[in-house]
């Protein structure tokens, strides 16, 4: 078939020295770059398109180099989220729900591990799905329009309720204050500010970075403070080993499912790699949480995420190179690095620069294998970086907190925006209240929202638009399906039980 | 006698030792006021750049982000932080001034920096499915006109941007009701795009450099450009609004303003500066391979191109309702 | 005092909070004007909504509080504040007194606050702020701020 005789042409392209070497480069600079708290995946990338261009390389050289850095950087978020609670960017924060729980107890090699293997996994399914399928899931993406996009966001909140815990009020408290952070800002609708008390650091909302490192890492910070004066903060034990073969196989059907999923949302343009993980979480902590052990250091609460991020990022290349429409932000500035060496994007390019295209794709395969190879012997120096003593371990979490945060926007205000988050955050941990529906409420309330909006622009008022097309229709039944999805599983459990035990 | 030809010896001197004092760059900063990837820091990188590339600095420009408040916080920090500041550069562009205009910078106006130079600039366009039914930007406006809630109009500014701005101006020149306009507002145009590719929008009055790949595609049909002449390339066969009797013009120029107590040496140095990287053969390639149009305004020139322009976007605005 | 009341105040507290808050907002979001409007709904509705929806669910927590969490003794708190307004000083800091300096002290107050001696807090903050300078400013370009202090 024609695309795999491309493919080997990318190979082709792919595997010369000066490429190979490149994608090295790339993945080992983006894993650093992404361990660092506050610097991801999109500024990496950004930070190494002058430098690409002052080096001459051909364009298919420089994407490749700015590829592997998207890749690793994606990766190293994790380290930092699972080892210090501290999310390396936005789809890190799903990672450290079961990442830094396991961590705690023990198993941060394993996790880490782990990590590497479902980003493996996600990333290579991608690549092939993209491979395969890209023309005819660009096709798919347009078809999500306004209405389309809301009820998947619906549809996203609903799989929510699976995060509720104890409590659910709790949780949806907490959603809403997340609805409420992402309310700030101009409103794209009306050219108003909203909330910003004329701050014109937030006329563009709320820093979601800012939020999810003051929520996890700060809260944290005085979590641990607490821990070491009532002397129950004894020296972690710290078991480097990588993951068994049991636990990956236990945790293989949710690396498959949230690939899958992941892929999916990250070919839509807008959603990316943190509704990708968040869905993916959510949805297996629905279908294969028996015991209620997701959030204590489940290692399915880490694959899940880890699979779809990687996935989502492969996907979000489908729509970059395919519609010339950025699928993520770390796309976007793919996007400018590739004009800026004349390619392009667009329907077109596969018949216009088949090299690069193939080449990249060859790439993001050789780049996946290089992250696993890369990283998995480093799993134990950097699961060790737990031995260190707590004096010196949490002040260095708290400086890398803020540097990453300030090295970026340059802003004061962040800093202290993101110390009061911390205070919030740290409230509602002793509270009680789960803080990952936060996250979901920021980065999914503007989405619902506008988009909720533009369809009724559209359709001048008339709410129908809403369930009008067959996609819209079968997202709202995936929502009240998944919504009604604990009461059904249930049903079905006290039915099984009642008809073997007999006794109630 | 002599005390006259001392003391003229001496003016002499003197004169020429203050000439000699023109400015050299130290180190040179520019700000782009958003996050990486977008047009700022792509005007600072590049510009910043082709100064050191060039020999113009000594040293490579350090390129800060600052971003927030759409480029206000960083306008603000270099107005009140910055002020005597002769080595930095800020990256501006229309939507600098939009938001000056319409009073999205706190208190601060376009008489608060001082503006430099502008070197390349995209220009709009209005853009429509290949197979819609409108041919000619006539035959749009014509059932505009008819109906206005039948066509939506997606962009990828919110309301009040640049993208909403490019079709109220036309309306205006068209002789149609802005308001009656309708306008839905997408998180950038590469999603306002993809929204008219699935049809859920009808027209795209996105920039020139965002619909190469798809119009090459032919997938989109460009039923004008907001440019005073033609653009080169692929847009060859584009007429401008204005050759089909709409005047509406809208340059997304790249350019750069220094802060307000910037010596008249430096500020020279600079206008100079990016006269000679406009005219680099470097800087044309950069151009043409990002798909931006040759523009250049420098120095005074400048300055009045500003003035103008916040003016009357100013008066825009008030007359369509989005300030009072 | 009885013995029930007592021990769900936190809850209780929490809800009064989150209800002024929902009201606030609820205010603010009443507020808001718009004269240019893309769609029926408006800057207003959303916010409206969500004001109601965490009026009604704080109204339930305070009228059926979980029990109270093991909030801190004085002394860790007073250990929190500190930590909390070093935080604050330290973000007012790094730009007069440059990346390096700030960090620095900073870390050394943090490293006190788990038990170190101040040279080790500060020989340990130095170590480590200094291989931060390196990593971002030559190693990403990102530069940092090197303080009012510095000659240039």
């Amino acid at each position: 078939m024609d695309v795999f005789t491309s493919l080997l042409h990318g190979f082709q392209v792919a595997l010369t020295p000066l490429n190979l070497s490149l994608a090295f480069a790339g993945t080992f600079l983006g894993t650093l770059i992404g361990a660092l708290p506050g610097i991801g995946p999109v500024n990496g990338v950004a930070i190494l398109i002058p430098i690409a261009y002052a080096l001459k390389l051909p364009p298919e050289s420089a994407l490749i180099l700015l590829a592997g850095v998207y890749y690793g950087a994606e990766y190293g978020g994790r380290i930092a989220s699972i080892l210090l609670n501290v999310p390396g960017d936005a789809g890190a924060v799903i990672t450290t729900l079961d990442g830094y729980p396991m961590a705690q107890k023990g198993n941060a090699g394993e996790a880490l591990a782990l990590s590497a293997i479902s980003s493996f996994i996600g990333g290579t399914l991608a690549v092939i799905g993209l491979t395969l399928f890209a023309p005819y899931l660009a096709e798919w993406a347009i078809k999500f329009g306004p209405a389309e996009y809301f009820a998947l966001m619906v549809f996203a909140f609903s799989t929510l309720a699976s995060l509720a815990g104890k409590n659910p009020v709790k949780a949806l408290i907490a959603s809403v204050f997340g609805l409420m952070l992402a309310t700030v800002g101009i409103d794209p609708g009306s050219g108003v500010p909203r909330f910003t008390f004329g701050e014109m650091k937030l006329y563009d909302g709320v820093d979601f970075l800012v939020v999810a490192i003051g929520l996890f890492a700060i809260s944290e910070v005085l979590t641990l403070l607490e821990h070491s004066y009532s002397g129950s903060a004894a020296q972690m034990k710290v078991r480097t080993t990588l993951v068994s073969f049991k636990t990956f196989m236990y945790s293989l059907w949710s690396i498959l499912r949230s690939a899958l999923i992941g892929f999916f949302i990250g070919v839509l343009p807008g959603a990316g790699a943190s509704i990708a993980s968040a869905v993916a979480y959510t949805t297996e902590k629905r279908l294969v949480d028996r015991e209620g052990t997701f959030g204590t250091g489940d290692p399915r609460g880490v694959a899940a995420p880890e699979a779809a991020n990687n996935a989502a990022s492969g996907g979000a290349m489908v729509p970059m190179l395919t519609l010339g429409v950025p699928g993520s932000g770390t796309t976007a500035v793919l996007l400018g690095a590739l004009m800026m060496f004349n390619v392009t994007p667009g329907p077109l390019i596969f018949e216009q620069r088949p090299e690069i295209v193939w080449g990249l794709i060859a790439s993001m395969y050789i780049g996946n294998v290089m992250l696993l190879v890369l990283n998995l012997p480093l799993v134990g120096l950097f699961a060790r970086i737990l031995t260190v003593p707590r004096w010196l371990l949490v002040p260095s979490i708290a400086a890398l907190s803020f540097i990453g945060v300030y090295a970026v926007n340059n802003s004061a205000f962040d800093l202290l925006f993101m110390t009061g988050i911390g205070i919030v955050g740290y409230l509602m941990r002793k509270a009680g209240f789960p803080l990952a529906p936060v996250i979901l409420g920021l980065v999914l309330g503007r989405l619902m929202e506008v988009n909720l909006r533009r369809a009724l622009s559209i359709s001048g008022g008339d709410w129908t638009i809403l369930y009008a097309s067959p996609l819209s229709k079968a997202l709202w039944i995936l929502a009240i399906v998944s919504l009604l999805f604990p009461w059904l599983m249930g049903l079905f459990a006290s039915r099984k039980g009642g008809r073997g035990s007999g006794e109630r | 006698m002599k005390r006259f030809w001392i003391g003229g010896i001496l003016a002499l001197a003197l004169s020429m030792a203050t000439g000699a004092a023109a400015f050299s760059p130290g180190n040179v900063e520019c700000i782009a006021p958003a996050n990486p990837g977008g047009g700022w820091d792509f005007t600072c990188r590049t510009g910043g750049k082709l100064l050191y590339d060039l020999g113009i600095t000594k040293r490579p420009v350090k390129v800060t982000n600052m971003p927030g408040g759409g480029g206000g916080v960083a306008f603000a920090h270099v107005v009140t932080q910055r002020k005597n500041d002769n080595n930095l550069l800020v990256a501006a562009s229309p939507a600098t001034t939009l938001r000056l205009a319409q009073g999205k910078y706190g208190n601060f106006t376009e008489n608060d920096v001082r503006w430099l130079a502008a070197i390349g600039a995209d220009f709009g366009v209005i853009a429509v499915k290949a197979d819609a039914p409108w041919k000619t930007l006539d035959d749009l406006i014509a059932d505009i006109k008819k109906d206005p809630s039948k066509i939506a109009i997606g962009g990828g500014s919110s309301v009040g941007g640049q993208d909403h701005m490019k079709v109220l101006l036309l309306a205006k020149a068209a002789g149609i009701n802005p308001k009656a306009l309708k306008y839905v507002p997408f998180d950038g145009g590469g999603e306002a795009l993809t929204a008219m590719l699935g049809g859920f929008v009808q027209v795209f009055p996105g920039d020139a450099s965002e619909t190469v790949g798809q119009m090459q595609a032919g997938k989109i049909r460009i039923l004008a450009v907001l440019s005073e002449k033609r653009l080169g390339g692929d847009f060859a066969d584009i007429p401008t609004a204005r050759e089909l009797g709409y005047d509406a013009v809208w340059a997304v120029w790249r350019g750069f303003y220094m802060p307000p107590g910037a010596s008249d040496d430096a500020y020279a140095f600079w206008v100079d500066a990016m006269k000679k990287v406009e005219a680099s053969p470097e800087w044309v390639k950069i151009r043409d391979e990002s798909g931006l149009g040759p523009f250049y305004k420098g120095g005074a020139e400048f300055e009045a191109f500003i003035k103008k322009q916040v003016k009357d976007f100013r008066e825009l605005s008030k007359a369509l309702g989005l300030i009072k | 005092m009885s013995q029930q009341n007592a021990s769900h105040g936190s809850d209780r507290i929490i809800g009064v909070l989150l209800l002024s808050l929902s009201v606030a907002y609820g205010f603010e979001a009443r507020s808001l004007e718009a004269d240019f409007l893309a769609d029926p709904l408006g800057p207003k509705a959303f916010p409206l909504l969500l004001a109601a929806a965490l009026g009604i669910f704080s109204l339930y927590l305070i009228l059926r509080p979980d029990p109270d969490p093991k909030w801190p003794p004085r002394n860790v708190l007073l250990g929190q504040g500190l930590m909390l307004l070093s935080f604050v000083v330290y973000s007012y800091a790094l730009a007069p007194l440059g990346f390096l300096l700030s960090t620095t002290l900073e870390m050394g107050a943090l490293s006190r606050l788990f038990g170190a001696s101040w040279g080790r807090g500060l020989l340990a903050g130095a170590l480590l702020a200094g291989a931060l300078y390196v990593i971002f400013v030559f190693g990403l370009g990102i530069p940092l701020p090197l303080g009012r202090w510095w000659p240039r």
